[in-house]
């Protein structure tokens, strides 16, 4: 491969000299005969080697080398030294210059120095390409897993959905049989039995559909400057009206005047309803008989992060082992009465904003769920 | 007089939907939502025969059943399993269970793969009873 070479030399007998030999050699020569134009030059010329004298008027050699290896830390840069030049010679050094000849010039030595730094710039370049390779590889190998991750998770989730949706199809089943009856034997009680049985399973699969549709739908999350209180006020007012049907309290206290933050309005009332539905079942699951059931649904600003929402709850709580898995999919406490699915994707779209979700819970007091979303989005 | 049935399973939708099943029937549906529960209630009502789950909190349907087959006043009951787990994974739980207590505890009169047809369950329980 050509190089190109830019001398640089105040001397026009040295600059003259210089260039035939070199482009006899067989370098393409540019040149220029102080500091200045040749930093001029080798701005437009993108040299891969520059020759240059140590002392010059204006700009000297040392100043044009420190330049030339801001701008392009790759141009091998030789420079050319005086009897007595020594002090310069070593600060070049010290500057990153590939070697230094001594004037007069013996050809045989700048062709030695000339050589090594060809080497210098081939092995560079070789280093380059590989780490380039060795970049898209990684790349390559890193997007194969994510789709291997991904499919291991839709046949885990069918695995679960079969089960979820033969576990309706028997309760569907049996409904259909005691309605039946009713229907035949004309018995009130069969009658309502079937009915509510039916009407439960009805409401089940709606659910799973539904959770199912927003865990595949690969809805693009909306990003906006709101008001983060807005998402809460929604949820609170959607679910008064369950609280109240259910006997449970739920309290709004949001701080006032809190700054706009960069969120998925959307998302972020998908993830609060989750919670705030949870929070009413833990409060009405009749399996540990709580007493009053008291749900609060909080926001604040605390120190590092946008906004933070709490969910908490004096319902059932949960143990250590619970804990561990509730962010699973198709975990749920529900028995058949869960998907599996509204933490798993509360989870996801919190870590969509770049935040975190934690929970703190125990057993027979109650459970509290904090969301922090960050100042500015981490959102990839 | 009707024969009595123990059902014990914790879903409600199974339990009404076999006791409605029994009831049609000519028989006396008894309900227990665990294992503890089931075998209290066997011991207490001593009935005709046994539909038993297996997946249920507390105590599991498998422990229940051998409990059941190593009580001498309640092993001669016969039991119809109904569960979610498939035939192959429970006979296998049964056989590895027996090899590792030393026990051969005798298979069940019928297993059945949730979710249940009427007349499937029907028939397994005619037959059982007779």
């Amino acid at each position: 491969m050509e190089h190109k070479i830019l001398l640089v030399d105040d001397e026009e007998g040295i600059r003259k000299v210089l260039g035939i030999s070199l482009s006899d050699s067989g370098y393409q020569v540019l040149s220029a005969e102080n500091g200045e134009e040749a930093f001029r030059i080798f701005i437009k010329a993108k040299p891969s080697i520059v020759l240059t004298d140590i002392k010059m008027p204006g700009m000297d050699g040392v100043e044009l080398l420190r330049k030339i290896k801001k701008e392009s830390p790759d141009t091998e840069v030789i420079m050319i030294t005086g009897h007595g030049d020594m002090d310069l010679a070593i600060q070049s050094l010290k500057s990153d210059a590939a070697d230094f000849i001594t004037k007069p010039i013996n050809d045989e030595a700048l062709e030695v120095a000339l050589k090594r730094v060809k080497e210098k710039i081939a092995l560079k370049r070789q280093l380059k390409e590989y780490t380039e390779d060795l970049e898209r590889l990684v790349e390559e190998k890193t997007a194969r897993l994510i789709e291997a991750e991904r499919l291991a998770a839709v046949g885990q989730t069918v695995a679960g959905l079969a089960h979820a949706i033969k576990n309706i199809t028997g309760g569907l089943t049996g409904g259909a049989f005691v309605l039946e009856k009713g229907i035949e034997l004309n018995n009130e009680k069969y009658l309502h039995q079937g009915w509510e049985m039916v009407r439960n399973n009805l409401k089940k699969i709606k659910e799973l559909a539904l959770d199912l549709l927003a865990y595949s739908k690969e809805r693009a999350p909306d990003y906006r400057l709101c008001d983060p209180n807005e998402p809460a006020r929604e949820v609170a007012s959607l679910m008064r009206l369950r609280c109240e049907k259910e006997g449970v309290s739920l309290d709004l206290r949001l701080e006032e005047g809190l700054p706009h933050v960069w969120l998925d309005p959307e998302g972020i009332h998908r993830c609060l309803l989750n919670l705030v539905a949870n929070a009413i079942d833990a409060c009405t699951d009749l399996s540990c008989t709580p007493g009053e059931g008291k749900i609060c649904l909080r926001s604040r600003r605390p120190e590092g992060w946008a906004v933070e929402y709490q969910v908490e709850d004096n319902g059932c709580g949960m143990d250590e082992d619970t804990l561990q898995k509730v962010f699973q999919e198709f975990f749920s406490t529900k028995g058949s009465q869960g998907t599996g699915l509204g933490l798993m994707i509360t989870k996801k779209i919190i870590e969509g904003h770049g935040g975190v979700i934690e929970v703190q819970s125990r057993k027979a007091k109650g459970t509290r769920f904090v969301i922090r979303l960050p100042e500015k989005n981490g959102a990839s | 007089m009707a024969k009595k049935v123990l059902v014990v399973d914790d879903e409600l939708d199974v339990r009404t939907f076999i006791s409605t099943l029994l009831e049609t029937n000519g028989y006396r549906p008894i309900v227990a939502m665990d294992g503890k529960e089931g075998l209290e209630a066997a011991r207490q009502e001593k009935p005709s025969l046994i539909i038993l789950d297996i997946m249920m909190p507390k105590e599991s349907g498998i422990n229940m059943y051998r409990a059941l087959m190593t009580d001498p006043e309640l092993k001669e009951i016969p039991v119809i399993m109904l569960s979610a787990l498939s035939k192959k994974t429970f006979f296998h739980s049964q056989k590895i269970l027996d090899e590792y207590k030393g026990e051969k505890i005798p298979e069940p009169a019928a297993y059945i793969e949730k979710p249940p047809e009427p007349d499937e369950l029907l028939d397994a329980i005619q037959n059982s009873l007779q």
